[in-house]
């Protein structure tokens, strides 16, 4: 579930004060899907570090699985993260010093899971995408789109209660696309899972229950 | 093996890759393995020397002395009274195993035209063990051999030994005096042989200085514990009447400039241990600013602040653990190497013994130790902090531009 109220989000550049949210509302029911979509600066990745408490907005309120994210201290929010959320960057972020495999079980070893369990898991997302044959390759070795798929793969491996990804198929030719699309269907359905995608691409867009255009520093619904 | 573990050890092998980082993970290392070294072989060298100066410190002055406030105090039947009383107080304390009485004064050797002023001091069965003579046989007169020389005296000739108080006969005040055979000359190899004391039997010096000070000289069971006797002697001694003095009370100065000198190369030595960790702050801080983004990753998957911190602090442990412990090694290896065949040597009559000798004390090496973790750990908890105060959006940002 994630509930936003009048969220409002400025940048400091110099002199310049730059407002990125001028007052975002915004209702995803648990288990259910939305996009968003909109031209490049209009502040969809800022508004998603927002829900992914790693950004604070200047004013409005922040539920997200039924936690007050304006509410709680950091060190509760850094906990709430690695339970609750999946999240998938713009640029990957892949960790270079660790293979594709050690990527995706990076967030189960935060939480302090047993290697062998996890390593299985998360061998079985990489084969979900086609990868497993790559479990042992860096990053560097990877191609752009290899890396996506690993890092949903990573945001997947703790079958988060609310997934938000920036452009999960950004990269993608459309067999791939479609592998990652099936498999955040697959754990949608069966963890009941809330999902929050960023996309250009509108057959993406199309597949969500929402669709949601961000421009001008709020938020419009283009149709349910 | 846990997340923290996991990640410091593979950024500890990623400080290979990058050739700036390498070079001050390698000077932090080698830096720390030379200071570990230096420090460890300069206190080894300390201890060493120290070791036998206090071996020969001991060897020539008591464990304990007791000594009778000269003059008023000191005169009379009355002090030589408390003088037996407090030999035997002392001698039936438990720990201490002799008891030696001394007398000081100043008085003269006389030969048939002319007094040389001399010391006197008065000794009770053998000569003290600070006077390097032969003790066992001798109960005489011993000489300095620098008043034999001026008097033209050697063994077995008889002089006269003259003290300032007169003594009152029928006929008037009259110098005391008494002559004796001279039984051994000695040398005392002190620089101011001048000042070497004429040894006199002690019946005879009591006679002849009624007024000298006298001394009581405490030789120690073995494992007795001087402070603690001289603590118990003092609560039985009037002040007033005598004073307890230990060893280490008696040359509290030299003690103490050899602890100050000690400090000072510690100090000094130091430094070297204090620039690695320098290097080590560099080097961590360097590591951070290339895993900035990385970092922030981590922390963005909800790995604690406190946690990425103790990632830097452990990578600072893995960094510093190999140089200080192969330096410290290294160090107590060459010490004992060097003291085992008496690698350096001294003039044979500068010192004591002919070579430089080394001794690695485990306290010592325990101390180095601490310095340098205490050192190391300072570097690594100011770099470390930097990994708990990155802000995850600024930090992933970093990277892509
Ligand atoms: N830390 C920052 N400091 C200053 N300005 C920022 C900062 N972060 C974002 N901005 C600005 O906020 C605006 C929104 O950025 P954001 O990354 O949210 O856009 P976006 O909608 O995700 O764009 P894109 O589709 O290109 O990813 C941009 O104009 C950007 O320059
Ligand atoms: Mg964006």
């Amino acid at each position: 579930m994630i509930a936003v109220n009048g969220v409002t989000k400025a940048y400091q550049d110099g002199a310049v004060r730059r407002q990125v949210l001028r007052g975002v509302d915004l209702e995803v029911a648990r288990g259910s899907t939305a996009a968003i979509v909109g031209p490049s600066g209009s502040g969809k990745s800022t508004l998603l570090n927002i829900l992914g408490a790693l950004d604070t907005p200047d004013a409005g309120s922040v539920r997200v699985d039924g936690v007050d994210l304006t509410a709680s201290r950091p060190s509760a929010l850094a906990g709430f993260r690695n339970r609750s959320l999946g999240f998938v960057f713009q640029f990957h972020q892949l960790l270079p010093d660790f293979t594709a495999l050690e990527n995706v079980m990076m967030p189960g070893r935060i939480a302090g899971r047993p290697t062998s369990s996890l390593s299985a898991l998360a061998l079985a997302l990489l084969d979900q995408v086609g990868l497993a044959d790559r479990a042992g390759a860096f990053p560097q070795q990877l191609s752009g789109g290899e890396r996506q798929r690993i890092a949903i793969c990573r945001a997947l491996v703790l079958e988060p209660a609310v997934l938000l990804a920036d452009e999960p198929t950004g990269n993608l030719d459309s067999r791939s696309g479609e592998q990652v699309l099936e498999l955040l269907d697959t754990l949608r359905r069966r963890r009941d899972t809330t999902m929050l995608l960023v996309t250009h691409n509108p057959a993406v867009a199309n597949r969500c229950r929402k669709v949601l255009r961000l421009d001008g520093g709020r938020l419009t619904a283009l149709g349910a | 093996m846990g997340f923290v573990w996991h990640i410091a050890v593979r950024y500890f092998r990623s400080t290979r890759a990058d050739a700036h980082i390498r070079a001050l993970s390698t000077l932090t290392a080698g830096g720390l393995a030379v200071g570990t070294a230096a420090l460890v072989l300069a206190l080894a060298a300390l201890a060493g020397f120290q070791n036998l100066l206090l071996e020969d410190l001991t060897r020539h002055t008591p464990a304990l002395q007791i000594e009778f406030g000269g003059g008023s105090a000191g005169e009379g039947a009355a002090a030589t009274e408390s003088l037996r009383d407090l030999a035997e107080l002392a001698a039936a304390t438990n720990g201490v195993a002799g008891v030696q009485e001394l007398l000081y004064a100043r008085g003269w050797l006389a030969d048939e035209d002319r007094p040389f002023a001399v010391e006197v001091l008065g000794y009770e069965k053998t000569p003290p063990p600070w006077i390097p003579v032969p003790g066992e046989a001798i109960s005489g007169l011993i000489v300095p051999v620098s008043a034999a020389l001026r008097m033209g005296l050697a063994v077995g000739d008889t002089v006269r030994v003259v003290s300032p108080r007169p003594g009152l006969t029928p006929v008037g005040p009259q110098p005391r005096t008494r002559m004796l055979p001279v039984d051994l000359i000695y040398r005392s190899g002190r620089a101011e042989e001048a000042d070497d004391p004429v040894l006199v039997p002690l019946e005879q010096a009591s006679a002849l200085f009624a007024g000298g000070d006298r001394r009581l000289d405490l030789t120690l069971a073995p494992g007795a514990d001087p402070e603690e006797i001289g603590d118990f002697l003092r609560r039985g001694i009037d002040p007033a009447v005598a004073t307890v003095t230990t060893w280490r009370e008696a040359n509290r100065a030299l003690l103490f400039v050899l602890r100050l000198e000690k400090g000072l190369v510690f100090s000094a030595v130091a430094l070297i241990v204090a620039v690695a960790s320098f290097a080590l702050l560099a080097a961590l801080s360097m590591v951070l600013s290339s895993k900035r983004a990385e970092v922030g990753v981590l922390a963005a998957m909800g790995a604690p602040p406190a946690r990425l911190q103790r990632v830097f602090l452990l990578l600072g442990a893995l960094l510093s653990v190999g140089g200080a412990s192969l330096g410290g090694a290294a160090g107590a290896g060459l010490a004992a190497f060097l003291d085992r065949y008496r690698v350096i040597s001294t003039p044979s009559d500068v010192y004591v013994v002919d070579y430089v000798p080394f001794l690695v004390r485990g306290t010592d090496v325990l101390v180095v130790l601490v310095v340098t973790v205490l050192f190391t750990a300072a570097a690594a908890v100011i770099g470390a902090r930097k990994a708990s105060l990155l802000h995850p959006v600024e930090a992933m940002r970093s990277a892509r531009t």
